[in-house]
Formats: C-alpha cells, sequence, structure tokens
C-alpha cells in the first residue's frame, strides 16, 4: 500500500499526460470529421455519377478494413513507397499522421449517419421551404439541419462514445495516447517498473470522459424535445 | 464518363498495388533471414548506386532520429524529461561527433523495421538484440553488449525449474520476434506469443502462462522485491545474445557507429559510461 | 384582363401522360376549383403552377407575361424558377409546418430571409423585422389564431396547423393562392374551420385555385370550376353548367357517385 500511495502521483501525472494526447486527438478528430462527413454525405447523393461512384467506392473501403491497418498505412505509406516520409518521426508528425486517419475513418461513418437523417425528412419540409421562396441552402441551414440533428442525436452520441475509446488504436503508430502511458509502467519508467496496475486505471479516464460525454449528449437531446 | 471510372478504377488499383509492393519487400525482409548476406550485399549496391550518403543526409538535417522504447537501463527519462541511458548517452556523444544533434522518438517494438525502411527514424538503438530477423531487417552495427535470456517462474516454484531440462514440461510466454521466441523455438518448449516482454511477465503472474523468457537486463529491473512482479523470479540463463544498432539497409552511419565505438572503447568514454549504468560487465571489446 | 392563363400544358411520368393539353385561364378575383378523381391529375397541375414539377410541353402566364415556357430551357434555372413562383402561394394537404418553429415563427421566416437581400437590411434590421412581425401577427389573427402564435405545430390540431399554413402562404403575398385538397388531412369535425376561413377569403376578393373533394363547398364558392378526367379538362364552366348541366358522360357519372356516396 505504501509503495502504491508513492506511485499513484507519478503515475496520475504521466496518465494525464497520456490522456491529454488521448483528448486532443478525440476532439481535432470530432472537429474535422463531422463538417467532413456532411460533405461526403452531399457528394454521394450527387448528380454527378463519377463522384457518386468514387465516394461509394471510398466509403466501402474505409469502413470495410480496419482503422488500424489505415493508421499504418497513412503513416508508413510515403516513406516506405514515395520515399518521402511527409510526417517525419516526432511526436508531432505521430498526432498529426492519426488526426488524418480518424477524421478520414470517422468522416465515413458520420456521412452514411448524416445520410440517413437526411433521407428521413419528409419531402414536404423541401416543398415547403420552395414554395415559400427559400433557396436550396436556406433550406439545408433554416429548416432541415436541426430536424437532421434531432433524428441523428441518438445513433451520433453512440459513435462519439466509440470515437473516445477508439483512440487507443493510435499507438500503434506510437502516439503515446493514455494507454500507451500506462502500459509504460509495466516494463519500466519513471523509477517504477513492472506495475501492471497503471494499465487497467486508464480505463477510470475512459469512463469519467465518457460519462461526461453521455451527459451532455443527454441533455442535447432533451433540448431538442420541444419540437416533434 | 466511363473513361473517367475506369481511369480512377485503374488509379486506385495502382495504389492498391504499389502498397502491396511496399509490404511485400519489407515482409522479404524480415522473413528471408537464410539469405541474409546475399540481400544485404544486393541492398547496398543498389543505395550506393542511389548515391545517397545517409551521414551527409543527416547532417544536413542536422538531426539524428533515434527510434526508442522505454527500457532502464538503456533509455528512460530522468526527473527533467530527458532521455538518459547506456544507449542514449552513447547516442547523444555519436551526434555529437557527426555535429548533430540527437532526437529519441518513441516507436512501437513490433514496428521498428516499418519506421526504419518508411525514413521516420534513422537507426533503432535501444538494447536491441541481433538476431538473424533483425539483421536481415536491417544493417547493424557491430555488438556492443551480452544480454542473456532469462527464464521466469513464479518464486515458490523456482526451486523445481534451475535446469534447461526442467523446464521442459512448461507453457512458456514469450515476446512475439523476441530474441526469447528465437530461444524459445530453438530448445523445442511450448510457447504463446504475445506483444511485449511486459505481456509475457503479466501472462505469468496471471497464471495463464507457467514461464515467460526474457531479457536478462529487464529481468533485472521488472521482477522481484519493490515491482508488480514481486513473486516472480528468473532461474535458467539460455543462450547469451548480443546488443547493437540497427540502420537501414546500405546506410555508410553502420560503418561511421563502428569506427565511433572504437574509438570511445579506446579512449574509456565507453567504458566510464557504462559503468554509470551499471552495464560495464556485459560491454563487448570494439 | 386574365390574372392566369395555362396554355397547353402536358407532363408525364416515365412513360405515364399524366397532364394531356391543359387549357384554361382565370380572372383576377376568382376562386377556381378543380375537381376529378384520385389520380386524374388535378395535384399534378396544382404542383405544375408552382414549379415543384416542370411540365414537358405548354406556356403558363401571369398578368400576361411568361412565367414558365417548356421550349425555354431558361425558366429551368433555379434563380428564375424561385422568382416566378412567388406569384403562387401553395398551401399542402399535409400542412408542411416547420417543426422546430413556432407558428408566428413558420409565418414570418420566409419573409425574413427575403429581407436579408434588401440594400439597407443592415441599417433597418429592426424595423424591418418589426415590420414583418406585425403583419404576420395580422394574418395569424385574421385566421382566428391570435392566441396560439408561440405554440409549436406539434401542440396545434390539424385544423389550427392548417390555418398557420395558410397564413404562412398569404405572407407572401402571392398573387395566386393554390390549395391542394386543404381539408383531406383533416378530421370531419375539424373541416368547418379550414373552410370557413378560405371562404372569406374568397369574399376579401383573393384570388384562389382548390383542388378539393368538397363538392358542395366548390359549388358554394367558386366562380369557375375544372373536372378532370384522365389528365384531360373534360368540363370547364361555372358551377351551374358543371354540376347542373354537365357535357360529358363521365362527369355525370363521377358526381352521381359523389350525390349517392
Amino acid at each position: 500500500m505504501d509503495i502504491f500511495m508513492e506511485q499513484l502521483p507519478i503515475v496520475v501525472h504521466s496518465l494525464n499526460v497520456g490522456f491529454l494526447q488521448t483528448l486532443k486527438l478525440f476532439f481535432v478528430t470530432l472537429i474535422g470529421a463531422l463538417p467532413l462527413g456532411l460533405l461526403i454525405c452531399f457528394g454521394s447523393k450527387s448528380k454527378i455519377t463519377p463522384i457518386r461512384i468514387i465516394l461509394k467506392l471510398f466509403i466501402w473501403i474505409i469502413r470495410g478494413t480496419p482503422l488500424m491497418i489505415q493508421l499504418l498505412i497513412i503513416y508508413y505509406f510515403p516513406g516506405l513507397v514515395l520515399h518521402n516520409p511527409i510526417w517525419g518521426g516526432g511526436e508531432v508528425g505521430r498526432f498529426v499522421a492519426s488526426a488524418v486517419a480518424f477524421i478520414i475513418n470517422y468522416a465515413c461513418y458520420f456521412s452514411e449517419i448524416f445520410r440517413g437523417g437526411i433521407i428521413s425528412i419528409p419531402v414536404g419540409q423541401d416543398e415547403a421551404g420552395k414554395v415559400l421562396g427559400m433557396t436550396r441552402s436556406q433550406i439545408f441551414f433554416k429548416i432541415k439541419l436541426l430536424q437532421m440533428i434531432k433524428r441523428i442525436l441518438p445513433p451520433m452520441s453512440n459513435e462519439i462514445l466509440t470515437l473516445v475509446k477508439d483512440t487507443s488504436l493510435a499507438r500503434i503508430i506510437a502516439l503515446q495516447e493514455v494507454i500507451w502511458a500506462g502500459q509504460a509502467f509495466m516494463k519500466g519508467s519513471q523509477g517504477i517498473s513492472g506495475a501492471i496496475w497503471p494499465l487497467f486505471f486508464t480505463a477510470i479516464y475512459y469512463l469519467i470522459c465518457n460519462g461526461l460525454l453521455t451527459l451532455l449528449l443527454g441533455g442535447l437531446e432533451k433540448k431538442l424535445e420541444y419540437f416533434r | 464518363m466511363r473513361k473517367k471510372i475506369i481511369a480512377s478504377i485503374m488509379a486506385m488499383t495502382l495504389c492498391f498495388s504499389l502498397a502491396a509492393c511496399g509490404s511485400n519487400n519489407v515482409s522479404a525482409d524480415l522473413s528471408d533471414s537464410a539469405s541474409l548476406d546475399e540481400a544485404t550485399t544486393s541492398e547496398s549496391t543498389e543505395s550506393d548506386s542511389e548515391g545517397e550518403s545517409e551521414v551527409a543526409k543527416i547532417q544536413e538535417a542536422g538531426t539524428l532520429v533515434v527510434g526508442i522504447t522505454d527500457f532502464e537501463p538503456m533509455d528512460y527519462k530522468d526527473d527533467e524529461g530527458n532521455w538518459i541511458g547506456f544507449d542514449a548517452d552513447m547516442a547523444n556523444a555519436f551526434a555529437k561527433s557527426l555535429g548533430v544533434e540527437a532526437q529519441f522518438v518513441e516507436i512501437e517494438w513490433d514496428n521498428k523495421a516499418l519506421e526504419l525502411e518508411s525514413g521516420s527514424i534513422d537507426c533503432v538503438w535501444n538494447g536491441m538484440t541481433l538476431t538473424d530477423e533483425v539483421k536481415s531487417a536491417m544493417d547493424c552495427s557491430n555488438a556492443y553488449c551480452n544480454n542473456a535470456q532469462v527464464v521466469i517462474v513464479p518464486k515458490d516454484k523456482a526451486d523445481d525449474y534451475q535446469t534447461v531440462e526442467s523446464v521442459k514440461e512448461l507453457n512458456f510466454a514469450v515476446e512475439v520476434g523476441s530474441a526469447g521466441a528465437s530461444e524459445a523455438e530453438a530448445n523445442g518448449l511450448n510457447y504463446t506469443e504475445v506483444n511485449s516482454q511486459a505481456n509475457a511477465l503479466m501472462e505469468v503472474a496471471a497464471g495463464t502462462s507457467d514461464a515467460a523468457i526474457i531479457d536478462s537486463l529487464m529481468a533485472a529491473a521488472m521482477v522481484g522485491e519493490g515491482t508488480s512482479y514481486a513473486d516472480l523470479t528468473y532461474t535458467v540463463g539460455l543462450n547469451s545474445e548480443e546488443y547493437g544498432v540497427g540502420f537501414r539497409k546500405g546506410s555508410d552511419l553502420v560503418s561511421a557507429l563502428n569506427d565511433f565505438f572504437k574509438a570511445s572503447y579506446d579512449d574509456g568514454t565507453m567504458l566510464k559510461t557504462a559503468e554509470t549504468y551499471g552495464v560495464q560487465a556485459a560491454l563487448i571489446e570494439q | 384582363m386574365n390574372i392566369l392563363e395555362v396554355e397547353h400544358i402536358g407532363k408525364s411520368f416515365e412513360h405515364t401522360e399524366v397532364l394531356k393539353d391543359i387549357c384554361f385561364s382565370m380572372e383576377e378575383s376568382q376562386v377556381l376549383s378543380i375537381i376529378g378523381s384520385s389520380g386524374s391529375g388535378k395535384t399534378t397541375l396544382l404542383r405544375c403552377l408552382n414549379f415543384l414539377e416542370h411540365a414537358d410541353s405548354g406556356v403558363i402566364k401571369v398578368a400576361g407575361n411568361v412565367v414558365f415556357d417548356a421550349n425555354d430551357k431558361e425558366y429551368l434555372k433555379e434563380s428564375v424558377v424561385r422568382k416566378n413562383r412567388l406569384h403562387f402561394g401553395m398551401v399542402f394537404q399535409s400542412f408542411n409546418l416547420f417543426p422546430q418553429y413556432t407558428a408566428l415563427q413558420n409565418v414570418m421566416l420566409a419573409k425574413q430571409l427575403q429581407a436579408e437581400k434588401l440594400p439597407d437590411f443592415k441599417a433597418r434590421k429592426k424595423e424591418i423585422f418589426a415590420e414583418i412581425e406585425e403583419e404576420a401577427k395580422g394574418y395569424l389573427s385574421q385566421m382566428g389564431l391570435s392566441e396560439r402564435m408561440d405554440n409549436y405545430p406539434h401542440q396545434l390540431s390539424g385544423g389550427q396547423c392548417q390555418r398557420v399554413a395558410i397564413a404562412r402562404a398569404l405572407a407572401m403575398k402571392p398573387d395566386i393562392l393554390c390549395f391542394d385538397e386543404p381539408t383531406s388531412a383533416l378530421d370531419p369535425e375539424l373541416t368547418g374551420e379550414v373552410l370557413r376561413v378560405i371562404k372569406e377569403l374568397a369574399e376579401q376578393k383573393m384570388t384562389m385555385i382548390i383542388v378539393t373533394h368538397e363538392m358542395a363547398f366548390a359549388r358554394d364558392v367558386s366562380d369557375k370550376v375544372i373536372f378532370m378526367d384522365d389528365g384531360y379538362v373534360l368540363e370547364y364552366g361555372t358551377p351551374d353548367e358543371v354540376f347542373n348541366n354537365p357535357k360529358e358522360d363521365r362527369t355525370k357519372q363521377f358526381l352521381g357517385r359523389f350525390i349517392e356516396g
């Protein structure tokens, strides 16, 4: 117990640093993947056939392969095949490569959720906007967007909670997120070696984070209950 | 319109085949240990013909990117967060001799060959055992340190397993691709591969494996009193191994480092550094 | 002078001809009812007037000006369509109110968006919005909804929703207001309030085209009646002509079934 109390502050500090990286990846992915997902969604409904086919193919590839492989390809492919390691070996490069992989991957999942949300809005809303002389963007932003958000919030919440946990995959390209930080103590780090408990301790971080997100998203759902 | 579709499909196919080529090369490098010499020579002539000197490239960049893991006493962080250890100190000195700075980057150990090959790091310098696999995947420096692989068992059973013969009935956990895995194979042991030496220890602690094989340097740091593995201990030492530094195929950094090792061994600085971290007994004459 | 002239309108979906050479005209302040069985093309005709569908052939003129000509691609451009469809207001069978806005906001929204295009919008924003709100409240009171302005659509009855939809269409000050079976989605006890409102509008000389199944109402309120069957205009005349002295057997059959049913 004494040893544990000695180790605790060191471990917690190290896990905090790791979790900051986890959160950074989470937020950057969210900020990037939401608009990109909307773009892909519009593109996959485009009237121009080649764009539609390419995007469908792209969504199929991204959703059909493991995120872990995508991380490896995005980080190592430029150096291995093009002989130009664009990301560099440092922490920043690894983070940027991870963010790119996560944004692309999640944008594809989001785009399908958006598509479902748009489809579920009755055509009457579109037509009512049109006969009142609204432009297409006015109809989307002033009429359909909020209704779409209300409908996609439950599947979106699911995907967002999954994203928090998925960030741990980035350690395959040595992004030092919270699980990496926890695992370091098994082997030995900062004078603590052979400690298993920090790895399991990381679960608490995910639990707290996802607990807060669940409250937040639940609150948002409640807020949108004022209309049907 | 149709032409565009065909063109885009072809472009994608090309991407995939390129990716496939790339990974083929790597896996060939990893598995093709028998034709090691051939591979090395052919690769080096190829690189030479391109006429790229890695030393010159690094001096131009101003940094030597060193791939490491957190591994006491070879590479670990001091209280201020600077990388120290026998390997880290030597890497700093080597970089200085080239007139550049060493930049330490933590890598996922399984991907060390990928990291090198893709150019995200310049060398692997982390108490790396010179196995056939390692030597086929990269060009390595002369060995600078001895290391043994040891068997880890629960303390209360240690007395029963003091010889190689006595451990043959046990189920082992070993790190995938490690020197320990090679030893398990060579001695005809039953073993399961896990993804790190630390995980191999956890297997024994959890009772899911009877024993593990890990580096002796690591064993000294990770098991026994004051660790989470107070109930484990190490017994039999298997074949002795040597540590070396790995570079990209055909890199002229290999000979530069060998010269540096020789010089610092001769002037005594290497021994002094080794004494700082208590590894002087394992040092190999250059 | 005719406010609306519809000349030789034709429309097909896939291989089915839905509208065949439709011609009619109407004068300002008139009420025109379009009757006919389901699938006769009356709703499609209304949707062509609002450009929710584009006719394959024919010309539409409002107050003598061409607003649609099937032979001229210019009239398919989104910006042109958007401008021309403002001659027409549209009240849908299923109301199509915007659920996230209150009754008042539903009526104001399009006007507010339009106002953003005004050159002096930034300077006079408050003033302009106050005017729009005043007007919107006026229309809602006219519909008997002054107590319901701040309710959301799901808090209103079907009849109230349809009256909000009418106020929303009126707010755009269309030359011609179109109704697509405005009472078909309502419970029988709620149809009365909507029909009463439409009748009041007729008394105020609003130009209207009403697609309806309410025969008694059509007869009562209309200046002209069109009977459509299988994409053709079979009868076109005063209510007396169409209801009491129909020319075609098909019309008699249809009206007979209605009176029996």
